[in-house]
């Protein structure tokens, strides 16, 4: 588990999602990066229900991820995170009462897994009720777990596929304590991934742009 | 009869004849009147002294009969007096009386008695009847008495003996109980009936060995009382299976050639015999049969995986061997079950020759070991206690949710090497060091210039070590020590890494790693050539590991230096190749030469100043003991003296 960054590419010019995820995939591979299987990062949302009706029901995001195949993660929006094993999702549909699925907000990215060198790379197609939304780009530097360590490096590699869409060090990690020992771990990935499933959620869609 | 002497005793009795027959005709004859003294003596015969008072009536007969009147008021008057018998003192009182008048009668007789005129004292004839016991009589009742006596003391011995006997018994018992109670604190025992079973199998640690492993135990004590118990005995006893008895090891051991699979059979192996008496203690027995069990154990587990595992060349299970090819090489990893249960000594003995020792130890520990830490991750799987909203299996997998675990990780887990793969890995890995070493010292020792050192590391992994070789010239260790070699022999191929950080990789074979030092070696001496100079002050004019020119070397290249002093007049060359050994030639300055070619173009006194023709040096005639010290000398004999 290294230091992650998700960033979303913006789809290019007169071009299909499908086409960019493609331009993508070529460039990785010319830059010799080994195709690695696929990867999929899913989110699902639920409404507290049951709070006193003063209080806005609050949002609960329950996640996966194909990189912790035995864990399930769920984040309360702004607010605390829980680890779980994969029952945690058998135990949502006990606390039906308490938590209500939103059918229709399930998010999904799905993609190919590259590895380059001490890179791991992930490609992915962001699919909200089956319609294409954008690309997510995860980039994630194994050997260290430092963010303020390797950002430059990670920055400089992702410049080297992504072109001038190179993201900011990730709010996750400029909200760490600076200087001391914060190791990045699989809540922030999923935190810069749930940040990237808002925003695209939140994005009219353009059209022109879905396949 | 208060006063004492008033009483008076008559003891003449009224003499009446009685009628002893009366005859037919009417004439009585009368029986004799006794004389006084005969009527005495009946009397007094009358008398038992043995009865005290209840006999005085039978003494006083007589006055009884003289003074009846004044008696019968007395009983009388005693009579009533007695009857209320409330007065407390009464008895008192009439066992006083009773005693005084004894005392007065006692008076009397004594007055009487001594006054002689009335009475004479005769001795008091027995009666022969009653008072004498016939001789047999007496002897018998003796033996009687005897016996009876006897009889008692008998009694108490053996009453006396008993106990001691049960003492002991019970002394047994309890040791008996005290060595059930150390056993069981060792080891796991159960009751089955009247029957005690114990459990030597390792299921409790992990096992999955089927094998039952119950031994039962005895109560050994029924031993001969009257012989004396020897040193070692115990009370407890303890009965082991017949398959697990006498002692068993694994044998691992690496085979230069394949052997001849006819010859292949049960290996005995035993060479020291072991004392296989029933004497042991239970302690040793036990452990002695549950080393045998997980030999076993091991045993069957490998020639299991020997059977599963595809490989190129088979693996070969016959009976109590396993064979193995150690991949692509000519040795074979043999591992064989040795059990000898102490009954056929005689013919075991004779056949085998002591044989070198090829037991590979490490690797039999390492069986074990690797046995043993199977059993444990089998035993960590059900571990307890238990989340009961977890899923059942291993603890780590458990918390591979929560902790978030990655897909590296998590499939790290799942690849599980057999027990044959590991022993093969790691002989493979020991072979492969041994062979390293001995390659190592036998260039060391066929070479002498320039030397070779080798480091080992103590600390190793079982499938990797590492040995740091050193290759110097004798004297020059402190200027020549470019040749530094890190070798990380692996298991099957060595990873050399140079001092500034090249890798090389050599395959297990020996040649490989024999040219490669060999090659390092001749490049040694051309890079102590070059250090050398710089500490002559001579400069270096051109320097190649590997040069192109020349003849070609069949393994690695040639090497060559050249040097030229420090005034620039002289210039040594040298090259060196790891077959065709050093070739140093020396460059003279024109001026030098007398029977310079004459040239038509150089005819210029600054000419001279070129250099001149190559000269090649003897090497062998060279004084110096070895290649660097031969160098240092000619260099100095080249540098002009200041």
């Amino acid at each position: 588990m290294g230091v992650t960054c998700v960033c979303q590419v913006p789809v290019a010019e007169g071009k299909s999602v499908q086409q960019t995820v493609d331009m993508l995939h070529k460039k990785l591979e010319q830059l010799g990066a080994v195709k690695q299987g696929s990867f999929c990062v899913d989110c699902e949302t639920y409404h507290a229900t049951g709070n006193s009706s003063s209080q806005p029901s609050k949002l609960l995001y329950v996640m996966h991820n194909s990189e912790t195949p035995l864990s399930c993660l769920a984040l309360f929006e702004g607010g605390p995170c829980l680890i779980a094993d994969a029952n945690f999702d058998v135990l949502m549909v006990k606390l039906k009462s308490h938590f209500q699925n939103a059918k229709g907000h399930k998010v999904e990215s799905r993609g190919s897994r590259y590895r380059y060198c001490d890179f791991l790379i992930k490609v992915g197609t962001v699919t909200m009720s089956s319609s294409a939304r954008g690309i997510s780009v995860e980039v994630e530097y194994c050997p260290c777990v430092v963010p303020g360590d390797c950002w430059n490096l990670m920055k400089e590699f992702m410049q080297s596929f992504l072109g001038p869409s190179v993201p900011e060090l990730p709010s996750v990690f400029a909200a760490k304590p600076e200087g001391l020992f914060a190791p990045a771990d699989c809540v922030d990935t999923m935190t810069q991934y749930l940040e990237l499933f808002n925003k695209l959620r939140k994005l009219q869609i353009p059209g022109s742009n879905v396949r | 009869m208060s006063g004492g002497p008033a009483v008076r005793i008559s003891i003449e009795s009224s003499c009446e004849k009685q009628v002893q027959e009366v005859a037919l005709d009417g004439t009585e004859t009368y029986v004799p009147p006794l004389s006084m003294s005969q009527n005495l003596a009946k009397l007094a015969q009358r008398i038992d002294f043995s009865q005290g008072s209840d006999s005085e009536e039978d003494v006083e007969g007589e006055p009884k009969d003289r003074e009846w009147g004044k008696q019968d008021g007395e009983e009388e008057e005693g009579t009533v007096k007695f009857q209320p018998s409330l007065w407390p003192w009464d008895s008192v009182r009439n066992n006083l009386r009773s005693a005084l008048t004894e005392m007065c009668v006692l008076y009397d007789v004594l007055s009487v008695v001594k006054e002689k005129k009335y009475m004479a004292l005769d001795p008091v004839s027995q009666d022969p009847a009653a008072g004498k016991t016939p001789q047999v009589f007496q002897l018998i009742s003796k033996k009687k008495s005897l016996a009876t006596a006897a009889m008692i003391l008998q009694k108490g011995a053996e009453k006396l003996s008993k106990s001691v006997a049960e003492n002991q018994e019970n002394r047994r018992q309890r040791d008996f109980n005290s060595e059930l109670l150390r056993l069981r604190s060792q080891w796991k025992l159960r009751k089955v009936g009247d029957k005690i079973l114990g459990d030597l199998s390792y299921r409790s640690a992990g096992s999955l060995f089927p094998h039952h492993g119950t031994f039962e135990v005895i109560k050994n004590t029924d031993i001969d009382l009257d012989k004396k118990i020897p040193e070692d005995y115990c009370p407890l006893d303890v009965q082991i299976p017949s398959d697990l008895e006498g002692s068993a090891y694994i044998k691992v051991s690496i085979q230069k050639q394949a052997p001849d699979i006819g010859d292949l059979g049960t290996v005995s192996l035993f060479r020291q015999q072991q004392k296989n008496k029933a004497g042991m203690p239970w302690h040793v027995k036990l452990e002695a049969a549950q080393n045998v069990l997980l030999c076993k154990e091991i045993f069957a587990q490998l020639s299991r995986e020997a059977v599963q595992i595809k490989s190129q060349i088979p693996h070969i299970v016959v009976k109590n061997q396993i064979i193995s090819h150690v991949s692509h090489t000519y040795i074979s990893l043999s591992i064989s079950l040795c059990h000898s249960t102490g009954e056929k000594k005689n013919n075991r003995a004779s056949p085998e020759k002591p044989k070198p020792d090829d037991h590979l130890y490490v690797l039999e520990h390492n069986l074990h070991q690797m046995m043993r830490e199977f059993h444990k991750q089998q035993l960590s799987s059900v571990v307890m206690p238990h989340p009961s909203s977890a899923p059942f299996g291993h603890k780590r997998l458990r918390l591979a949710g929560p902790l978030a675990y990655d897909k590296a990780e998590i499939s790290s887990w799942q690849q599980t090497e057999g027990l044959l793969e590991k022993i093969i890995k790691q002989a493979k890995h020991i072979f492969l060091r041994s062979r390293t070493a001995r390659t190592i010292d036998s260039l060391a020792s066929r070479i002498e210039d320039p030397q070779i050192q080798a480091h080992w590391s103590n600390i190793n992994d079982v499938y990797e070590s590492s040995v740091k070789v050193l290759i110097t010239s004798q004297g020059y260790e402190q200027i020549c020590k470019s040749i530094q070699l890190q070798l990380n022999i692996g298991v099957e191929q060595i990873r050399v890494v140079h001092r500034d950080g090249r890798v090389v990789m050599l395959s297990h074979q020996e040649q490989e790693l024999q040219d490669f030092l060999l090659s390092q070696m001749s490049q040694h001496q051309v890079h102590a050539v070059q250090q050398l100079a710089k500490v002559m002050g001579w400069h270096v004019l051109s320097f190649s590991n590997h040069v192109g020119l020349g003849p070609v070397e069949s393994i690695g290249n040639a090497s060559a230096v050249t040097v030229a002093s420090p005034n620039g007049e002289y210039a040594i060359s040298v090259r060196n190749g790891p077959e065709s050994g050093c070739k140093v030639l020396v460059q003279f300055p024109r001026s030098q030469i007398k029977e310079l070619p004459k040239s038509d173009v150089i005819q210029d006194a600054k000419w001279s100043h070129l250099r001149g023709p190559y000269k090649e040096v003897h090497w062998s005639k060279m004084e110096g003991r070895n290649f660097v010290y031969k160098m240092e000398l000619l260099m100095a004999a080249l540098t002009p003296c200041p």
